[in-house]
């Protein structure tokens, strides 16, 4: 999962080393348009669907984080 | 009273002293009672809408949470229920879902729907008038123009940014009325923002806080800044733009490109200088303020700008319009359609573009109800989605070109490039309408006259020598505390841990400035904030 999970990050923006990233949202590394286009890649890959109401910062500041949420999702489906 | 005027000047002390010395826990009960006394005194009728907003918003949140009690407590009790026969727990929770849904939608309804009563009916009317004229009918509409509420554009989001937070979870329900009234009336921020997150300031105003001299004297500073930003800078470089923007016919050129930057950086001085007394205010009453503004200036691109610009309408804009419409089924659906014809790549952009352009109308509109907001709205989305769509073509010419994309040169360029779109589309929001707008863009790329930069034209607008010199130093000044910020400096708290001569004399300094500088006279009312009469 984390393979093709950093597999999508860096087709999204491959000049950023997402695992070395802290704050990608708070940071201000990701922007609005790229939440949009992570949230539709993530939706397809792994087959969840991701709310508005999981668009929080602390989902998608990390790669441990979104992986933690694509996980939660999964179970949820 | 506004922040510019002599009663605040009373009104404030008073406020922060009585706050200190009532009991902790009612000095949120002080706060509100400013706050009525702040909105009050503007208007008495008027203050009905705000009350109207407050109370369907503070009601609409005890409802979801009480939907939100009752799925709970069904969920926890499933197995007993016998009332649910033929009933999923899915179906069950999708149901109790459409329930709060419905109570968002009749609150962002009703006070969305009362803004744009206020706000847009004339410029409906005007608008519904002027395409009948053109089938032969004069006048079939009045002309309305209703009085508006103060800060009505601000605390309308903020109420139904509220509503929303507490359907999403991100925030518990207000359970009392006077507690969230304060949230949606405190007097820093009703005039113009920011407009704040409930889980954000409510707990903060609701505290009673201690008085803590460092905090306050952080608070004063920034209270200090504003107010020269206010009342030496803009006031300056509103006599040079007004005649530009008013008496347009009079100026050609290179004149206008002029007037529409010092125009620009003007509303940045008058709005953040607004904000920092707000901020500073609320800090000296120990609350921490969303920052509205982060050195808009020092952008690399548009889009960069408006993260930076405005921040808590941005980012209201973004998380109760721009990410709703662009993750809805609806959206979902162009998308796969537009991939189809498209390709993955283009097909995957048309659905987020079409978005950000509904976003920014709505940013447009928001301004004010004139084709030429619209038009800045549409402005910036333009450019926005060009430069995303432009950016392989901006590098790859960069790489043939030998150009580090990386280096402080290529930053520097795209700063004043960002500078001079951001100008650009200040035609539009400081124009008399749109037609005036597009005559000045019109005159500012087709007349080509350099030598007003030597014959005297930009001198002649009232102002003298020395009045252009402390421009020039404070806004040097200014650009010198920006630069120091984004590297990281911490201005106020630098300047609070210097040796108590020097403190002072920089202090004293700036008093000086201001009372010395300031415009008080007759050119008072003029001073009202650009921010707001949205």
């Amino acid at each position: 999962m984390r393979e093709e999970l950093l597999k999508i990050l860096n087709e999204l923006r491959p000049e950023i080393e997402f695992e070395k990233e802290t704050a990608l949202i708070d940071g201000g590394v990701l922007d609005s348009f790229d939440i949009v286009a992570l949230v539709g890649d993530l939706n397809d890959a792994f087959d969840i669907n991701i709310n508005i109401e999981d668009l929080l910062p602390e989902n998608f500041n990390t790669v441990d984080a979104m992986l933690e949420l694509i996980t939660k999702l999964q179970g949820e489906e | 009273m506004s922040f510019l005027s002599l009663q605040f000047l009373f009104f404030l002390p008073v406020t922060c002293f009585l706050y200190f010395l009532v009991p902790k826990k009612i000095r949120w009960i002080l706060l509100l009672g400013a706050s009525g006394v702040f909105y009050l005194s503007n208007s008495v009728p008027l203050a009905l809408f705000l009350l109207i907003t407050a109370f369907s918003t503070f009601q609409t949140g005890k409802n979801l949470e009480k939907i939100r009690e009752e799925t709970e407590e069904s969920l926890k009790n499933w197995g007993d229920s016998k009332l649910r026969a033929g009933e999923t727990k899915k179906e069950y929770r999708a149901k109790q879902d459409r329930k709060k849904r419905r109570q968002v939608l009749l609150a962002a309804l009703l006070n969305i729907g009362i803004l744009c009563v206020l706000k847009y009916t004339g410029f409906l009317f005007s608008s519904l008038n002027q395409a009948l004229a053109v089938l032969g009918f004069s006048d079939l509409l009045p002309g309305v123009n209703f009085l508006l509420p103060l800060g009505i554009s601000f605390y309308t989001l903020q109420s139904v940014g509220y509503v929303i937070d507490v359907y999403r979870g991100r925030c518990r329900a207000d359970t009392n009325f006077g507690k969230y009234l304060l949230f949606v009336s405190f007097f820093p921020q009703i005039i113009q923002g920011p407009i704040s997150r409930h889980s954000q300031l409510a707990h903060q105003l609701y505290e009673g806080h201690d008085f803590c001299y460092p905090r306050a004297a952080l608070g004063a500073q920034l209270i200090l800044w504003g107010y020269i930003k206010k009342l030496v800078l803009t006031e300056r470089f509103s006599m040079i733009t007004e005649p530009i923007f008013q008496e347009y016919l009079n100026y050609s050129g290179l004149t206008m490109l002029v007037g529409a930057a010092l125009y620009g950086f003007q509303v940045y001085l008058d709005f953040s200088g607004g904000m920092d007394i707000a901020r500073g205010i609320s800090e000296i009453l120990g609350i921490s303020m969303t920052e509205n503004f982060a050195r808009p200036y020092f952008a690399r691109s548009l889009a960069e700008f408006w993260r930076r610009w405005h921040i808590t309408l941005g980012a209201w804009m973004r998380d109760y319009v721009f990410y709703p419409l662009s993750l809805s089924a609806p959206f979902s659906r162009l998308g796969k359609r537009t991939r189809k014809w498209f390709g993955t790549q283009t097909g995957k952009m048309i659905p987020t573009f079409l978005a950000m352009f509904l976003t920014f109308l709505l940013v447009g509109v928001w301004h004010g109800a004139e084709w030429r907001y619209v038009a800045y709205g549409l402005w910036n989305a333009v450019i926005i989605s060009s430069s995303i769509l432009l950016e392989p073509f901006y590098k790859s010419a960069a790489k043939k070109l030998g150009i580090s994309t990386e280096g402080a040169g290529w930053k520097l360029f795209q700063m004043i490039r960002t500078f001079f779109l951001v100008s650009l589309g200040r035609f539009f929001s400081g124009a008399l309408s749109l037609r005036s707008a597009l005559t000045m863009m019109k005159s500012a790329f087709t007349v080509w006259n350099p030598e007003i930069f030597t014959d005297g034209t930009l001198l002649g607008f009232g102002l003298g020598r020395k009045d252009y010199l402390l421009m020039a130093f404070l806004t040097l000044f200014l650009l010198g505390v920006g630069v120091y910020q984004e590297r990281g400096g911490k201005v106020r708290e630098t300047v609070a841990g210097w040796k108590l001569p020097l403190r002072w004399g920089c202090y004293l300094g700036a008093i000086l400035i201001l009372a010395l500088f300031g415009y008080y006279g007759p050119g008072y009312s003029a001073a009202e904030f650009v921010y707001q009469q949205f």
